[in-house]
This record gives C-alpha cells, structure tokens and sequence, in this order.
C-alpha cells in the first residue's frame, strides 16, 4: 500500500529489528509484508561456500617463505657483457674459416668486446666498425676504424687505429676513440698514445688522463680522470663537446633521428646520458640545453 | 603502554582469524568469484606482513579491507565488463516438510537469480547483512559509507527484490 510514505532505511531497520512497536504493526499491514517478509527469511538460509581459512594462510606463509629465501641475483657484470662474450665466440668461429681482412660492425645500441689475436681488446659502441688483417697480425697490429671504441693494447709492436679523421699510435696502453665524420676525439686512459691528423704533418702525444678532440682539424685538449670510458657502463658522458656529437651519439644508441633545423649545433654540451631510458636521455641532454624536443612519427625527435 | 606489534606471528594470526572469513565473503559478494576472493584476501595479508611495522594492530582491520578495495577496483572491476555478473553460488539450507520443497526450491532460485542481478554496491550490503550477519555500523566500515548510506543500500535492496521477484 502506502510504501512511499516509508522512509528510505524504513526497511534497514526493520531487517535489523529496529522498528518500534506501532511501525512493525502498521508495516504489517502493508500489502507487500509477506513478500518482504518471506525474502527476508530465504536470504538468512543462504549459505556461502565453506571458508577454509588454514588453507589460505598456508598459502601465504608459504609465498612469504618463497620470498624470503629466494636468493638475490648480484650482477657481476652488466648485461651487455654476456653478449660481447658471446660475440667473441662467434668471432674465434669466423676467425677459422676467414684468414684475410676480419671486420667487425655493431648496430643501434649495441656494444661487443672484441679480442684480437695478441690478447688486446677492443670494444665497440653502437654503430662502429672495425677491421684488421689477422693473417699478419703479430708484426702489423693496424686497424681501420670508424665509430668509438675503448682500445686495450697488449705490449708489443706499434699498434695502429687509421680513421676517417687522423691516426692514433701506440705501443701498449688504454685509449679510447670517437672518430664520426668531421670529428675524432681520443683519451688515454694508461701509458701514451700519439695521435697523428690527416692530411698534415701534425701530430700530438697524449699521456695518461689526457684528451684530444679535433672537430674540423681544429684541436682541443684537456684532462679526464675517469678510469674506464663511462659508455662502458650504460652512459656516455660530454664535456663541453659539441651538440652534434651528442646528438649523434644519442641516434647511435637509440636508433632514432633528430630535425635539428631549429637549433644550433655548434653550442657546447657537457652532461651524460644513459643508454637505456630514451626520455630520461633526452631530458638530461635538452633540459639543460634550453631545447624543447617532441616526438614526430616512429623515430624522429624535432628539437627547438 | 605495550603496543602488540603485527609482526609477531601471534598477533598475525589473531588479525588473520578475526578478519579473512569476512574479508573472503565479502570480496565474493563484490565479485562472485571464488577463487578472486580468495586471492585477494592473500594478497592483502602479504601486504600486511611486508608492511607490519608500518601498520598498527588497531588499524590493521581498516588497512586490510582498504587493500582489498583497492584489489577489487583494480583487478576486478574491468572484468565485470565483460563477463557481466556471473552468478552466485550460494546454497540453501532448508528445514521444510517435503511438500513445501518444491515450492521453496523455486522460490529460492527466484531469489539468488535476483540478488545476482543486484547493483554490486546493494548486493554486498544485503549479503553482509544477511549472511554474515554484520550490522550496519560494521558495514559501514567496511564498506567505508555511513551508517545511513549502508541502510538506504539495503532498503533499496529489498524493493528492488521484491520487484524482481514479483508475486510470491
């Protein structure tokens, strides 16, 4: 009958044995008492299925317990490792079969480690090539190189890098180069390394924390104190390098492009970068520059 | 003043017995599933081990049924979407002399189809209530509405199951 004039939680408290005497008589009344009364009932004999609480905390002791001896995976090397490892096998496999010219590329974001016939090693950063002739190796260490590298020579005969931009020589030490078009830059990182510019009698003899850079057969020197170059580990590091390079580097690793129509390329950078977070890459390099950047396509990155 | 730490595998199990049989049906209720509820209890209490020094006993009820919402919205919500509702699977426990079975019987599937079609947020507090014999005050502690939305819920629950039952 009159249900409308019931208030809102009427029926609450009327489940819940809250209504007083003169309500529950005229509720009683009502034409849908019954059915109310009757829903009531059959809702209380409904059952939810048995809960097996031992179960379930057994269940959870043993996920804690599965967490607690899991044990921690300390890398001991980062991962690139495994596959530069991985690549001089390969490598020793090509060297059976090949005896002349052996070369070496890597492609976007990659890095491998190379091991030459007389126990030195090269590494190679993303997009670079390497080629030397392994027939003759022992008494003619030359390489013809382009890209960077980390270079760690073993003692022994002149060890020779030609590129592009000028030569480096040395005699038994760490070095690493960046030779790109227009631009070859090279630290030594232990013992001396003579680095000889094409097209020009000029040569300059670096020596332990030393650096050299030549961006159109203009020459810069300066002094780094970090042991291993830091690209190595997952970030490459600038100082005061040009905005090209950088951007450079930045493609090399990522494998994207840039439209720099809009920005100046010769302004100087000095920052680093990791190699394994594109936005956080391009905040640490651009934020500082004042450069807003924004992403156009698959891969292309347009700078202001 | 010693406080009981919820570290203390102790205090654990006391929290644990008190709260996982509500917490399960609860979930079930929003749900309908089982095997859902059930995980989601777990997980709430791994939450509540993981974080036991950050959480005080007193609090521990509201922290774990508070994970468990958030579970639920997170995990469940979406796939309702989809499959709808699926049905409860609540059994009858009756009493009757065997002439009124038959009747009883459909008058029961009758009402578990209706509460099945239930607004999630009217059906929890109707079986809260109903089965679990919660009151209001705990629904709505639950539940984490006032005690006078937990009594609209269930009043609009009983017209809306009686329309949907029709004549009975």
């Amino acid at each position: 009958m009159k249900m409308e004039s019931f208030d809102d939680t009427f029926l609450a408290r009327w489940v819940a044995d809250e209504l007083s005497a003169e309500e529950l008589l005229e509720f009683k009344k009502s034409k849908y008492y019954l059915d109310y009364k009757k829903i009531n009932e059959g809702a209380k004999a409904l059952e939810v299925p048995s809960f097996d609480g031992e179960a379930i905390l057994d269940g959870i002791y043993g996920s804690l317990q599965d967490k607690a001896t899991k044990p921690k995976v300390v890398r001991m090397m980062p991962n690139w490792v495994y596959g530069a490892a991985a690549a001089v096998i390969v490598a020793f496999g090509v060297f059976l079969f090949k005896n002349n010219n052996t070369e070496y590329e890597t492609g976007f974001g990659e890095q491998v480690m190379v091991v030459l016939p007389d126990d030195s090693k090269v590494h190679l950063n993303a997009n670079s090539t390497l080629e030397f002739n392994k027939g003759d190796w022992e008494s003619n260490r030359v390489l013809d190189f382009d890209g960077e590298a980390f270079f760690d020579v073993e003692k022994g005969s002149i060890f020779k890098v030609n590129s592009k931009e000028g030569i480096v020589e040395v005699l038994g030490t760490e070095f690493n180069v960046v030779s790109r078009e227009g631009y070859m830059e090279v630290k030594c990182h232990e013992g001396k390394v003579k680095v000889s510019m094409l097209g020009g009698d000029r040569f300059s003899i670096l020596t332990e924390g030393k650096a050299l850079r030549l961006i159109d057969n203009k020459e810069e020197k300066w002094e780094f104190k970090e042991e291993k170059p830091s690209w190595m580990t997952g970030e490459s590091s600038f100082r005061e390098t040009p905005l090209s390079q950088v951007i450079r580097a930045l493609e090399n690793q990522y494998e994207i492009g840039f439209n720099t129509s809009k920005v100046d390329l010769n302004k100087r950078y000095t920052g680093s970068f990791i190699h394994s977070d594109l936005n956080l890459a391009l905040r640490t390099v651009f934020g500082p520059m004042n450069i807003s950047y924004s992403q156009e396509g698959s891969n292309t990155i347009v700078l202001k | 003043m010693d406080k009981k730490s919820v570290c203390e595998k102790e205090n654990y199990e006391i929290i644990f017995n008190n709260y996982s049989k509500s917490m399960r049906n609860y979930m079930y209720y929003k749900c309908g599933d089982l095997q859902q509820a059930e995980d989601i209890v777990q997980d709430a209490f791994i939450k509540l081990w993981n974080n036991c020094k950050k959480v005080i006993f007193e609090k521990a009820k509201s922290y774990l049924f508070t994970i468990a919402n958030n579970a639920f919205l997170n995990e469940v919500a979406h796939k309702k979407v989809v499959q709808n509702y699926q049905k409860l699977n609540l059994k009858v426990s009756t009493n009757e002399t065997p002439e009124f079975l038959m009747e009883e019987k459909e008058f029961m599937t009758k009402l578990r189809t209706a509460i099945d079609k239930l607004p999630e947020k009217q059906r929890e507090v109707f079986l809260l209530s109903r089965i679990d014999k919660k009151k209001y005050v705990e629904i709505a502690e639950i539940t984490g509405i006032t005690v006078k939305a937990v009594e609209k819920r269930m009043s609009q629950a009983l017209v809306a199951l009686r329309e949907k039952i029709g004549n009975i």
